[in-house]
């Protein structure tokens, strides 16, 4: 009995996990590459580090949703199970959003955490004493938050690539391509942060965005050829699968939406943002409505990318 | 008294179903799934311009593999195989998040909205614990099914694949199915 | 575990695949299982769903039905359970049964009651009853019913009335393979298909139709036994694609096919000489009317190839004895159908297949004791069918169906005012549904006895709930044929509604009709004067025990075989040419008439069976009904395309007898000049939920036709008229 198991829900984590696994990465990324004599904090980390822990934690709820029982997802911590991936995955996003919480509060300047710590009820005073500044951790919360995102963004695809009944799905291009997705839906959310901030943009925070964003687009993209190629050229099952998008119900949102809209366009304005910086010393064009509207098309292309795969993948399988 | 260790698996004579549902029935009253749903079920494939025609059915259930892909991916542990090979879920186990019906290459699985768990044939694991057949195989007319256990040398699975040409379904998925199709 | 694909021929390998099955092998796999689960019974009983009356195992937990397993204990039942003997327990727990008594208030047809206690419901009908019995003499009521353990109490209560209309379901059904066999051989045989090597089949269609022995010995002869199936059918059914050569027959001309076989096998010397000598009668004079039936000529009536008739006939003899042309169970077909049976019955006899293993046995017995009751005095009215007349072969209790609708119709040669009706449904069982509600709307008293909301209760003045086939003790059975077998029904819960049994029901009535000294015994004192004759230390014990009682020594082969033997027919001898059919002005021979071909623009409308469906009666049991929730109008390709629909687009289908609208199913599957749909569909009571208003009943297109011979319905005589809409 053929049937979509896992819905918009699913798509939703999927792309939820996959921004906030980005934009710990673009955050822990500009941490590291600051000159360690900048005192200026630099606001792309900041951004992130404050962002990061709320997409996945969204998600998550949605993950929980998706179940028969919501109330049984304790369950998962039971248990760990090394060859399932969703039992790894549900430990990472444990990890991560631990990890990415306690960044998030390291970045927090001391008006904030009071701010924050006044919620607490009087009754529970002693959680005052959690009230420190942690901002000297930063660069080591990174590092150690930087490969569980990675982990995080690569999960979502090996969630699908690893289940080998679903030949639009099992090959580990499909884990590449999440991760990539990942990573450009973090810059770009990034990108849409710092248009929506009061304070002007400073030229090196926007060439950096761009300049990740350009990259990871640019993987994706040649993540996405050999996935066709591949499949083009694998056993006929997989061949098979492919016609989902190269001739079936996927084809206008996979060419179209998802990879002219949501892939080539972003990288071609992001590519002439950027442009003058090759020749001279000039700064970025920089268009606000160019750079947000490259942004938003990111975004959407990664929704779609998982909305793509998690549907397709399920209609697909052998003969 | 033989003292190997079972590994129960079905033997399936497609050429002796006739399609009369007597299976799907027989397991829907034995493990009370709902009526929008089945464990088990028969394929039909119908080919040719009258008058030259060909109708074949074939039933299938869970293949209750050697390799079960969708007790690899349970997150869980509440799909596992028992040591005799049956491939069961753990219904107080199953958190409902569906990996299984999704891995599994047969789509042998599916979702129970009641009851929020994945359901699947499980040979009628209650019936053979105590010497039963599973209920489609015992309710069967012609007989299609054969049950038993893969390893007894003396069993009438070890006969059946000795004598008979057979083929698995979907080898390439990689899951090991032991319903063996007689040809 | 290396499983290579690979094959080995161990020594001897073929032969052993040739082996014919005796029965103690065959019924070997069929172990009786270990003790169930503590706190489960499991209660052996008799399955209800269809006719065939298969031993069943139901486990109940506190009193509420699980499951209904197989009983190998019965070798008629083959250790099966079809899908409707498992969806038996959806019969009784379907929240649309008839749960109380039920007294119309609206008019008929119109869905309108109200619940009645039993006390109202029997004042109710006895009064009707007696008022029509005043009026118009007790013959002035009409008691039907379908073939059942308790039929016999209701027949009784009937025939005590002192009416001679009793009218059974054989004329829908069967009586003319019935008749056909008994002119022939004096008996109606069975066919040993367990064992037989070479089978021809016309239409009956056994492996999707039905779930009987014969066709589990089917499959397993076809496949395991290496036997031939040769197949005739209009349309490409599932026993089509299992035979191992199909012909889609012209519809009708079965018999062109059978008397070109007996041309072949006659001319060609290829019959059982001896067996003819010593025991059949009419040889020459068949020899002779045969003559002109040659292969080519039935090669233009049937479309078959006359060289493969030929072959088929010759292959047929060579495999004789273990050879049988298969007769079939519904035999409502033509005109004509008498006729062709016989002739299957005189090619089965001239190969001398006659009680042969692999061929046709006479079915064997297992005598029952009989409960005494008060005689009363014979009907003094004729039957309102005028069987004597007008059908004077016919078996008298069972009437003839459509002749009766006929006659009562037309109040000749007098009135019946008065209808009780037990565990049928005219409505949807007769043809011309039109003439079925006219008949019903000129009752002045209609009752009905059933466990569910059939069309033809909801055309009742009361409604009589019966009890379930699973809540009650039904007498004690016995199924005659190769394997003859005692079959026990016992409840296995206690009635779950305020129903009651038919005894109990003809009881209530019997008491207010003055007629209680005729039913004056229990169940339980009739099921032992039954089983007193067991050959059993305890039989009822064991009945309850085992649920069947399987006498040893069967099959047996040969028994009619001497010389000496004398069959029930006129001459003593199996009859090719038969004297009494000349008597009574019918064919001696059959003697081949083409039947009448659809006009241009027209369809044969050809019925069939699913075996998950019985009758009209299981298209609303959810789980039956999921394999099929509506019926559809088969057309060919071709006719498709000549009536300009496509697959599921809803037409206007119109005969004679009346029109219906249904989707089309555009089909490889059958014949380009005939139509084809599924009965039990379009019901008219609401109550039929799953099946009310879905699809259409075959009923409302049919046209009254009949066998002249033996009066069954010829239900493949009506041409339909196809229009988009």
């Amino acid at each position: 009995m053929k049937t979509i198991e896992w819905g918009l829900l699913i798509v939703n984590y999927l792309f939820l996990g996959g921004l906030s696994a980005g934009l710990f990465f673009v955050s822990a990324l500009a941490t590291y590459l600051r000159n360690r004599e900048d005192t200026k904090d630099s606001r792309i980390a900041r951004l992130g580090a404050l962002m990061a822990p709320w997409p996945v934690m969204l998600g998550c709820l949605l993950l929980v949703f998706d179940l028969g029982h919501w109330y049984r997802a304790y369950k998962l911590y039971l248990h760990f199970r090394w060859m399932s991936p969703m039992s790894i995955g549900s430990w990472l996003l444990v990890a991560f959003t631990l990890v990415s919480l306690l960044y998030c509060f390291a970045w927090l300047e001391e008006p904030q955490r009071n701010q924050l710590f006044a919620f607490v009820p009087t009754r529970l005073n002693f959680l005052h004493t959690f009230n420190s500044d942690l901002s000297r951790y930063r660069r080591q919360l990174a590092a150690i938050g930087f490969p569980i995102s990675i982990g995080v963004g690569i999960y979502t695809g090996v969630l699908l690539g690893a289940v080998q009944s679903r030949p639009f799905w099992n090959t580990n291009l499909v884990a590449q391509l999440f991760l990539f997705s990942a990573l450009s839906t973090g810059s770009a959310a990034l990108i849409i942060a710092l248009l929506w901030g009061r304070k002007t943009i400073e030229f090196e925070e926007i060439r950096l965005l761009y300049t990740l964003d350009i990259c990871f687009l640019t993987l994706e993209f040649f993540v996405v050829l050999p996935y066709i190629i591949h499949g083009k050229l694998s056993v006929q099952a997989v061949q098979d699968s492919l016609k989902l998008i190269l001739g079936g119900p996927f084809t206008l949102v996979f060419w179209v939406f998802f990879l002219g809209l949501g892939l080539l366009v972003p990288l071609a304005i992001e590519t002439w943002e950027v442009l003058p910086t090759l020749w001279s010393k000039a700064s970025v064009h920089f268009n606000k409505v160019w750079a947000a509207t490259a942004a938003l098309l990111v975004l959407m292309g990664g929704f779609l990318l998982r909305y793509i795969f998690v549907y397709a993948g399920q209609m697909s399988a052998f003969k | 008294m033989s003292t190997h260790s079972k590994r129960y698996a079905l033997v399936i004579d497609s050429k002796k179903c006739i399609d009369c549902k007597a299976c799907v029935v027989a397991c829907r009253a034995e493990n009370g799934v709902p009526l929008t749903k089945s464990r088990n079920w028969i394929n039909e494939e119908h080919r040719g311009t009258w008058p030259k025609l060909l109708a074949a059915f074939e039933p299938e259930q869970c293949h209750h593999c050697a390799d079960p892909a969708c007790v690899r991916v349970c997150p869980t542990g509440a799909s596992y195989q028992r040591a005799d090979g049956v491939v069961v879920i753990d219904d107080v186990q199953c958190i409902g998040c569906r990996y299984c019906v999704i891995a599994c290459p047969y789509d042998a699985r599916f979702f129970r909205e009641d009851r929020g768990v994945v359901e699947k044939c499980d040979l009628c694991a209650r019936r053979i614990d105590r010497g039963d057949m599973p209920a489609c195989v015992e309710t069967c007319p012609s007989k299609v099914r054969v049950f038993g256990d893969l390893n007894d040398p003396d069993g009438k699975l070890t006969e059946l694949l000795e004598k008979r040409e057979y083929r698995v379904k979907k080898p390439e998925a990689g899951t090991g199915p032991q319903i063996y199709y007689l040809i | 575990m290396n499983r290579r694909r690979f094959l080995k021929f161990s020594a001897g390998g073929a032969a052993g695949a040739a082996a014919l099955a005796t029965s103690a092998a065959y019924f070997a796999p069929f172990q009786k299982k270990q003790a169930i689960a503590s706190g489960l019974q499991e209660i052996p009983t008799t399955c209800e769903m269809c006719v065939n009356k298969c031993s069943v195992i139901a486990v109940v937990n506190n009193g509420v039905i699980q499951k209904l397993n197989p009983n190998p204990e019965n070798p008629r039942s083959r250790g099966m359970v079809c899908a409707r003997g498992n969806a038996g327990l959806q019969e009784v727990y379907d929240s649309a049964r008839l749960k109380r008594p039920l007294i119309r208030v609206g008019a008929r047809g119109e869905g309108k009651w109200r619940p009645a206690t039993w006390d109202e419901a029997f004042d109710f009908a006895a009064q009707k009853l007696s008022a029509v019995k005043e009026k118009f003499g007790p013959q002035g009521s009409l008691w039907s019913s379908s073939e059942s353990f308790q039929e016999v109490f209701f027949q009784n209560l009937g025939l005590s009335f002192g009416s001679p209309n009793t009218v059974r379901h054989a004329t829908l059904c069967l009586a003319s393979v019935n008749l056909a066999y008994s002119a022939t051989f004096g008996t109606v045989p069975s066919f040993d298909l367990l064992n037989s090597k070479y089978i021809i089949m016309s239409g009956a269609n056994r492996l999707e139709s039905f779930i009987t022995p014969d066709t589990m010995d089917l499959v397993g002869s076809t496949t395991d036994r290496k036997a031939r199936l040769i197949y005739l059918d209009p349309r490409f059914t599932v026993t089509a694609s299992k035979a191992d050569e199909w012909y889609p027959i012209k519809p009708g001309t079965d018999l062109a096919f059978i008397l070109a076989m007996l041309n072949v096998i006659v001319g060609e010397n290829r019959y059982d000489k001896e067996f003819v000598a010593t025991y059949t009668t009419g040889f020459e004079q068949l020899a002779d009317h045969i003559k002109q039936y040659t292969p080519e000529w039935a090669e233009k009536e049937t479309e078959i190839p006359a060289k493969d008739i030929a072959r088929v006939a010759r292959e047929f003899s060579d495999a004789a004895p273990r050879a049988v042309y298969y007769a079939g169970r519904r035999s409502s077909w033509y005109q004509n159908d008498f006729q062709m049976r016989r002739a299957q019955a005189i090619l089965n006899a001239i190969v001398g297949n006659w009680d042969r293993q692999g061929g046709m046995v006479p079915n064997a017995h297992v005598e029952l004791g009989e409960y005494l009751f008060l005689p009363w005095d014979d009907p003094a009215a004729p039957r309102v069918d005028e069987l004597d007349k007008n059908f004077p072969l016919a078996a008298k209790g069972d009437g003839a169906y459509l002749k009766l609708r006929e006659n009562v119709l037309a109040g000749t040669p007098y009135p019946v005012k008065a209808w009780m009706i037990h565990k049928q449904d005219p409505m949807n069982a007769l043809p011309d549904q039109a003439k079925t509600i006219r008949m019903l709307g000129q009752m002045d008293f209609v009752g009905v006895i059933d466990i569910q909301m059939s069309d033809t209760a909801w055309y009742a003045d009361v409604v009589f709930p019966e009890s379930s086939y699973l809540e009650r003790q039904d007498p004690v059975g016995v199924l005659p044929g190769i394997w003859p077998v005692v079959v026990y029904r016992q409840p296995v819960i206690k009635p779950i509604h305020d129903t009651k049994t038919t005894l109990e029901i003809v009881q209530g009535l019997a008491k207010r009709l003055n007629l209680s000294q005729y039913f004056d015994y229990t169940i339980d004192q009739w099921v032992d004067a039954q089983v007193k004759t067991l050959p059993l230390d305890i039989p009822l014990e064991h009945l309850k025990k085992h649920g069947t009682y399987f006498p040893s020594g069967f099959p047996k082969y040969g028994t009619t075989l001497t010389p000496d033997h004398r069959f029930v027919t006129k001459s003593g001898k199996i009859e090719l040419f038969s004297e009494r059919l000349q008597e009574t002005n019918y064919e001696p021979l059959p003697v081949y008439h083409p039947p009448a071909q659809p006009t241009a623009g027209k369809f044969r409308l050809i019925l069939g069976r699913k075996a998950y469906f019985t009758h009209a009666n299981t298209t609303n049991n959810p789980w039956l009904n999921s394999f099929a929730p509506e019926n559809r109008l088969w057309l060919h390709p071709s006719s498709a395309q000549s009536v300009g629909v496509a697959d599921g687009d809803r037409v206007e289908v119109t005969s004679s007898a009346g029109s219906i609208r249904i989707k089309v199913a555009v089909k490889q599957e059958i014949r380009p000049d005939c139509a084809f749909m599924l009965h039990g569909f379009g019901k008219r009571s609401k109550w039929q939920r799953l099946v009310a208003d879905v699809g259409a009943s075959d009923a409302q297109l049919l046209e009254t036709s009949w066998d002249k011979v033996s009066g069954n319905a010829a239900l493949h005589e009506t041409f339909v008229k196809v229009v988009r809409v």
